[in-house]
């Protein structure tokens, strides 16, 4: 595990802070991601502290989901995608060729914009990445089925239907049972994609209390579009516009005191 | 006018017309063949008619009404006079045994007096051979003594049919199965001293323990002629049904050789419906008489099924597994492209041309090697390098493989791409997203496929033919004996019996009602599966309607 002070070091182009004595998570240094020709992402450096919650904000096609994906190398999928620059899960390398993807999987969880919960029982959804694991002992997943469900705020709605198909859940549950699934296996970083867009206030409200509780265990990095949420939920925030991290620092002094002037027309609604 | 021209109406008239047609036509085939077909297993009213012959005599029918035509007539000595147009009636008389035929066309002019007349009492025998017997029921003969006569002959012919038929049963199922088993194991024990020569291994061990095998099967051989020996001495003592006929002949039929009887212008509505049903009953359950005019389609039910699940066992695997690399792992380009249109284009291919390659390439060059490998013992006759099940079920695997390919890959593309995204975030690599999640929720989409290949594949006749389906099967494909399911057999298939029934056969009239009969059957069979299809896929869309929310 790496402890650095990057603070000052990174006090470049407005776009470094101080992270004071936190530990990082997720080391970023001159990260590109090309579609085909088309660069989407451009010479992104950025230190993403541990057990904190990090926000990314920005106008549509700005390049913070694309990044948020970079994170569990989600972009290998797509056979056009280059990267190249360099990326650190606690001192480790996320892009050296003799990573298994699958494993860094399962320490970088993530949950979707959409709930995409698997035609299955709720307990089957819990489990499914155990299973993959090849856990079946009915003690360990049931316990930790509990457990997970207990700490996406789910437990009290679902225990006597555990056997019930997923899908008969609403989309608040859902998605909730997705973040469920992803805790289950215990990863060290939580990335969250736009996680309350399909859903109404109230389970957007659940959902931004569960993500206080988790950051106690997990790292989190969420996607969002809605800039009080990230005002509301996140220790620190990312700015992004066309592919450029443009502003990274706190959320206190990114909300009321922008050092840009972009950072400054964007969340105060002028454009985006 | 011109407006109604102007706006278009008669196209929307024209295209509604078309719809019509074509809804007409379906109904239509279908009421023709279930009416024609279905009439078959009911009960004909049995008339009496007394008509004047060619010579001027007067000469007594009794029979059923099959069918009416008009017919053309002119005198033959005066070309001048008028075309006369004659109703006719189509009668079947049976009794092919005395007047040489079963039906005969008759001019409705020549009918004297009554033509609606009922056939009093008149008795009906189905017999194994020769057809049926129409007649007025005298006496049960036995030892040239008359047993049986008057009032109660009826009930007592009734009863010793029903002893017949279970004696039939017995000594059939006594052939079939028990002496048909021997006949199989020592059919083995012939091959295995073939094949233990051609190996030099046929020493005098090995010669004694065949030689001691073919003996005891020798001898339950035996046993079994003696059990039947029995049997059929019973059969014979059942005697004989004397029975008078219209023209005032008389015949003695062996009740033996009477498969039912019954007595048509007596029965209730409540008998008829029950003797329609066992007829239906007797044409699913039976085996096909008199070069297949007759009897059942068991054999042909049965050849059908298995060669339609064997078929259902290659061509899933073969099919999924295909449709999986081409959607999930090939990459997209030229060389995917081709492949998918030469997919499309084999479903287009003429399915003879499948028999031919099936012929050419699976019985002759994949058969023949076969045989050239592991059973030369047998040679000259051949074991696999001759049509039969495997063949015919592996070409039809090939004819339906496009279905299954494009069905399957629909069902794929139908799964949402954030559920194997949800699948690879929870670090399962690719191929256990495909494994636990894609293929289980396509499984309704393979289901689809699967189930149209088998409706396909139902229906195939020009293939089969040149593949292993025959006219008549001596042995089913399946059986009691091991390996129970006999890959090199010939068999029988309900299309081709179609066929066979319809063009092939010497009895046109006999047979018709029977194409009918076998057609219908066939278009239940399809119509079923593709129903359970459509079933399968409205669930399929229910569960998806989950997902979209």
């Amino acid at each position: 595990m790496s402890e650095q002070n990057v603070g000052l070091a990174m006090d470049r182009d407005h776009r470094g802070m101080n992270l004071g004595k936190e530990q990082i998570a997720i080391e970023v240094k001159d990260w590109n991601l090309f579609y085909g020709s088309n660069q989407a992402l451009n010479n992104i450096t950025m230190s993403l502290p541990e057990n904190r919650v990090t926000a990314f904000i920005g106008p549509s096609g700005c390049g913070k989901s694309t990044l948020l994906r970079c994170f569990n190398r989600m972009n290998d999928l797509i056979s056009i995608v280059k990267v190249d620059g360099s990326m650190q899960l606690h001192g480790e390398d996320m892009y050296a060729k003799e990573m298994d993807v699958a494993a860094l999987r399962r320490r970088v969880g993530m949950v979707f914009q959409k709930p995409n919960p698997f035609p299955k029982s709720i307990y089957e959804n819990v489990c499914y990445g155990l299973r993959l694991q090849g856990i079946n002992d009915k003690e360990v997943l049931d316990q930790t089925v509990e457990w997970a469900l207990k700490s996406a705020g789910l437990w009290d709605e679902v225990k006597d239907r555990l056997d019930a198909n997923a899908l008969g859940l609403s989309g608040g549950q859902q998605q909730r049972l997705c973040i469920a699934r992803a805790i289950a296996i215990k990863p060290e970083v939580l990335l969250l994609d736009e996680p309350t867009s399909a859903l109404d206030p109230i389970s957007t409200l659940a959902i931004e209390e569960l993500i206080f509780e988790l950051k106690k265990d997990f790292t989190i990095l969420i996607v969002t579009h809605n800039m009080q949420q990230a005002a509301r939920v996140s220790d620190y925030t990312a700015f992004m516009y066309m592919g450029d991290l443009i502003e990274y620092t706190d959320t206190d002094t990114l909300f009321t005191n922008p050092s840009v002037k972009r950072t400054e027309d964007y969340i105060s609604g002028r454009y985006g | 006018m011109r407006d109604w021209f102007k706006q278009g109406e008669h196209w929307v008239w024209f295209s509604a017309a078309t719809v019509s047609i074509s809804f007409v036509l379906v109904v239509g085939l279908i009421l023709m063949i279930a009416i024609r077909g279905l009439v078959h297993f009911w009960p004909h009213t049995v008339h009496e008619i007394e008509i004047k012959n060619d010579q001027g005599n007067i000469e007594t029918l009794v029979g059923e009404i099959h069918d009416t035509q008009i017919k053309l007539v002119s005198a033959p000595d005066d070309p001048n006079a008028e075309v006369r147009k004659v109703p006719q009636w189509l009668i079947k008389i049976g009794n092919r045994d005395v007047y040489g035929t079963d039906f005969r066309w008759i001019n409705t002019d020549n009918i004297i007096g009554q033509d609606d007349r009922l056939a009093k009492n008149v008795t009906v025998l189905e017999r194994y051979e020769w057809g049926n017997v129409y007649g007025q029921l005298q006496s049960i003969v036995r030892d040239g003594e008359v047993r049986a006569e008057g009032g109660n002959v009826k009930n007592v012919l009734d009863d010793l049919v029903g002893t017949g038929q279970s004696l039939h049963d017995k000594i059939n199922h006594i052939e079939r199965v028990d002496i048909g088993s021997i006949n199989y194991q020592i059919e083995q024990l012939r091959l295995e001293e073939k094949r233990l020569k051609a190996e030099n291994a046929y020493d005098d061990q090995a010669r004694e323990a065949n030689e001691t095998e073919r003996e005891r099967l020798n001898a339950e051989f035996r046993d079994y002629q003696e059990k039947l020996e029995i049997l059929r001495e019973q059969a014979d003592g059942l005697g004989e049904a004397r029975l008078s006929l219209a023209g005032g002949e008389s015949i003695q039929v062996p009740i033996k050789h009477i498969v039912r009887m019954w007595q048509p212008n007596n029965m209730s509505s409540a008998d008829k419906v029950g003797f329609f049903f066992s007829s239906i009953g007797h044409f699913l359950g039976g085996e096909p008489r008199e070069a297949n005019t007759e009897g059942g389609v068991f054999p042909a039910i049965v050849g059908t099924i298995t060669m339609v699940m064997l078929m259902a066992i290659f061509v899933t695997p073969l099919g999924v597994i295909a449709a999986v690399y081409m959607s999930e792992y090939a990459r997209e380009g030229l060389v995917l492209r081709l492949v998918r249109i030469s997919i499309n284009n084999l479903a287009g291919v003429p399915s003879i041309v499948f028999g031919i390659f099936g012929l050419g390439f699976f019985v002759y060059i994949i058969g023949g090697s076969i045989d050239d490998l592991f059973y030369s013992y047998a040679q000259p006759s051949p074991t696999f390098g001759t049509p039969g099940l495997l063949w015919a079920s592996l070409t039809m695997a090939l004819l339906t493989l496009p279905v299954v390919i494009v069905s399957t890959q629909e069902g794929l593309s139908r799964i949402p791409s954030s559920l194997r995204e949800g699948g690879l975030a929870l670090g399962a690599t690719k191929s256990e997203t495909i494994m636990k999640i894609v293929l289980p929720m396509s499984m309704p989409a393979i289901m689809t496929g699967l189930i149209l290949a088998v409706a396909r594949a139902a229906g195939e006749v020009a293939p089969l033919m040149l593949v292993g389906v025959v006219k008549l099967a001596p042995e089913l494909p399946v059986d009691f004996n091991a390996p129970f399911v006999h890959l090199d057999r010939k068999f029988m298939h309900l299309g081709f019996h179609i066929y066979d029934v319809g063009f092939q056969s010497p009895n046109v009239e006999a047979s018709q009602p029977l194409v009918y009969a076998t057609s219908l059957l066939l278009i239940i069979i399809i119509v079923s599966l593709n129903l359970g299809a459509i079933t399968i896929r409205n669930s399929l869309r229910e569960k998806y309607k989950a997902l979209d929310n």
